[in-house]
């Protein structure tokens, strides 16, 4: 996952690469999703997700779409 | 090692990462828990195979035990007093994220190789004002759809 400073930058960077859009993230949503999926990894309790629970994780922040799909 | 001494191992090497910036070796974590180097390798090798954290390959070396990275990154995260690296940039957040404290986050637009520089103060992110662009105008790209990111997690 990488950082790109406008649309116009991340498009070059696709067409330099030869790569195919893949999902793209304000920094406002990404920070939501961060707060999200990384707020218990320290605890002692925190032993992973299963896919149900990811795949809940996603809806709730809007990721609904195929590319968050677990298959 | 049983199922709750593994699930110790993997608290303690977050903690060390939290408290050090680096993941303890086999030879840290015997020590920690008096155990054998075994042991402890295979509590590694475990919690591996079930994406707790991931070895370099061939090793039992960690390399990534998201979101802090064992190696230097372009991802910079100040917290603590201290320099944490970042898997990538969405892990860049991770990091004030999971350890529940402010950061300055230090990366680059993976295009221009401009500096974008973040700060996170009371769970609210904003872009330094020195830089011409709002954080709501930076973009992170997720090129590696869900279903594969574990396939090759270092390229995700």
């Amino acid at each position: 996952m990488l950082f790109f400073r406008s649309e116009e930058l991340l498009n070059e960077w696709l067409a330099s690469n030869k790569a195919g859009r893949g999902a793209v993230l304000s920094v406002p949503h990404i920070w939501e999703l961060s707060q999200r999926w990384y707020h218990n990894r320290m605890s002692t309790d925190y032993h992973g997700r299963n896919m149900e629970q990811i795949q809940n994780l996603f809806r709730e922040v809007g990721l609904n779409t195929e590319f968050w799909q677990a298959g | 090692m049983d199922e709750k001494q593994i699930w110790d191992v993997r608290a303690f090497i977050y903690r060390h990462f939290a408290e050090t910036t680096h993941a303890p070796s086999v030879e840290e974590t015997a020590s920690h828990f008096a155990v054998t180097h075994e042991e402890a390798a295979s509590a590694y090798e475990q919690l591996h195979q079930r994406h707790a954290f991931f070895l370099k390959p061939e090793t039992h070396n960690i390399l990534m035990a998201n979101p802090f990275s064992a190696v230097e990154t372009s991802f910079k995260v100040h917290a603590n007093n201290k320099t944490y690296f970042a898997n990538c940039a969405w892990d860049s957040f991770g990091i004030p994220a999971s350890l529940h404290v402010d950061a300055e986050i230090e990366a680059v637009c993976s295009q221009s190789g401009e500096n974008i520089h973040f700060t996170v103060r009371n769970q609210q992110v904003r872009a330094e004002r020195s830089q011409s662009v709002r954080a709501a105008d930076v973009l992170v790209h997720f090129l590696t759809p869900f279903k594969d990111w574990y396939t090759d997690l270092p390229s995700t």
